[in-house]
């Protein structure tokens, strides 16, 4: 199987460092994800997310703060609810909710951050890589007549505007 | 019925124009026009096929005091705009239409009787090249749930009197695969139910929601390839107002390429959905104007959806709210904590 593409959003005060500690540790943890460092959760738009997915990405974690002890004081409140109403869209889009996941891992949690990063990476592992995820290289683009009726009639004068 | 004319004229007599429609469109149909006299809102009509959302032109006029008609469903988009401050409520005039009995799909009359065929859609009746037909099989997809007939903000209402739309959902079959728009939808359907396997008589909704990820990413895939990137989605979208400098087509940031293909216009959907979370009205013009019948509405629905049940919110309801995504509630929303 190709190498599966993970994609990591941690928040640099609490994840980021828990990763790192997780790191100078030496805890054992798979390799597969690469880490985005932001500022705080609050800065993940979760078009970013979706953008990771659309390029090609087979996984995308999403770590920060635990609330309350966000750096911001308010960031990952707002993330919470961000991301949760994208884990539920993901549906919709095609990509299935399973492949995302956000939590909250604090600086001195570096054993809970290799659990984490070992249970998103097996679970990704499980599923296998996205089916049809050439997304980097969409097919060429399908020829013009495929779904396009009467073109010139759709754009009667229904449409027209007040100038 | 009262009538829209004197509404109008009476109207103008507080506003520097007003919206409205007139009867020149193809075979009779509704086309958006503006009155800024007396005179000129003689031409003014109101019938089923005013389908169009004119709210959308409200952000571009905050120079002027501005009247406008507006359904159920387009008062939504004004109570939205007046919550986002992009308009003032004092310089806009709100002639509410209430008692609607669901708008025409004239695309379907075209697909059915051929395009510029005389139309005469009356409020409780239609009639097509001069016989009448059942108008309960010509109605717009979404006018069949309504939950607006009554206007959300209004400053004069128009009574339409329109028959009761309740009762007349399961009715209303004919075309109901397609989401009610494209003329050329009709390959897309039958390519979506061929990836649903199932049979022709059911909504495109309903396949999609029995739909796996995996087959929804391809039913994207194939409904995107034939977007041709001409932004109509975004124009005709009241809530899309930030004209000059939409991410979709800036270089920094590049969040898409300027490139026609399934992923670019995947891409600018995402980012369309993303940018209307919490504040799309679900009045459905961006899957109206869509020139290659992109059914957008699945999205959209399904996000104002979730967005009702997570937080109990519905977009243009009330300009005083505030909105679910600039807010959190420190307990309540953890109920997804892991």
């Amino acid at each position: 199987m190709a190498e599966l593409k993970l994609i990591g959003f941690l928040c640099n005060w609490c994840s980021y460092a828990g990763a790192d500690m997780a790191g100078t540790a030496r805890m054992k943890q798979p390799g597969e994800l690469r880490i985005i460092r932001l500022p705080c959760t609050g800065r993940v738009n979760p078009l970013l997310i979706l953008k990771a997915f659309q390029q090609g990405a087979d996984g995308v974690l999403v770590s920060g703060c635990h609330p309350g002890d966000c750096h911001y004081n308010e960031g990952n409140y707002y993330a919470r609810r961000r991301l949760e109403l994208l884990s539920r869209m993901l549906p919709a889009f095609g990509i299935e909710p399973e492949r995302f996941h956000f939590t909250w891992v604090s600086a001195s949690e570096g054993a809970r951050w290799a659990d984490v990063v070992t249970q998103f990476t097996r679970k990704i592992e499980a599923m296998g890589k996205m089916s049809g995820a050439e997304q980097g290289t969409p097919p060429a683009k399908a020829s013009c007549e495929a779904g396009v009726g009467a073109p010139d009639e759709q754009t009667g004068s229904e449409d027209a505007v007040p100038a | 019925m009262s009538d829209i004319v004197s509404i109008i004229q009476r109207v103008l007599g507080e506003v520097d124009l007003v919206l409205g429609w007139t009867a020149t469109g193809a075979g009779g149909v509704a086309a958006p026009d503006r009155f800024q006299t007396a005179a000129e809102a003689e031409r003014a009509v109101f019938n089923a096929t005013c389908v169009h959302n004119l709210a959308v032109h409200l952000p571009r006029l905050k120079d002027k005091t501005v009247g406008i008609v507006a359904k159920g469903c387009d008062s939504r988009s004004v109570a939205q705009l007046i919550q986002e401050r992009e308009i003032d409520r004092d310089r806009v005039k709100v002639i509410g239409v209430h008692g609607l009995g669901g708008m025409i799909d004239v695309r379907k009359i075209w697909r059915l009787h051929g395009y510029g065929v005389p139309v005469d859609a009356r409020i409780d009746s239609l009639f097509i090249d001069g016989r009448e037909v059942d108008r309960k099989e010509y109605l717009r997809q979404k006018c069949l749930g309504c939950r607006d007939t009554v206007p959300v903000v209004h400053d004069k209402l128009f009574e339409a009197q329109g028959p009761p739309i309740t009762g007349i959902a399961e009715a209303a079959t004919v075309e109901a695969i397609l989401p009610g728009t494209g003329l050329g939808a009709s390959l897309t359907a039958a390519e979506a139910m061929s990836a649903a396997g199932e049979d022709e008589s059911r909504p495109l909704s309903e396949l999609f929601a029995n739909m796996n990820p995996t087959e929804r990413r391809l039913f994207w895939r194939e409904q995107y390839s034939r977007c041709i990137r001409c932004y109509a989605c975004r124009e005709a979208c009241p809530m899309c107002f930030c004209r000059d400098v939409c991410i979709m087509q800036t270089t920094d940031p590049h969040w898409t390429g300027a490139g026609v293909d399934a992923g670019e216009a995947e891409m600018m959907q995402l980012i369309r959905v993303n940018h209307l979370a919490g504040r799309c009205t679900g009045c459905g013009e961006c899957e109206r104007a869509c020139p290659v019948g992109i059914p957008l509405m699945l999205l959209m629905n399904e996000q104002n959806q979730v967005i009702e049940d997570l937080f109990g919110y519905r977009a243009g309801t009330d300009p005083e709210a505030r909105p679910p995504l600039l807010t959190f509630d420190i307990k309540g929303d953890s109920r997804s904590e892991k």
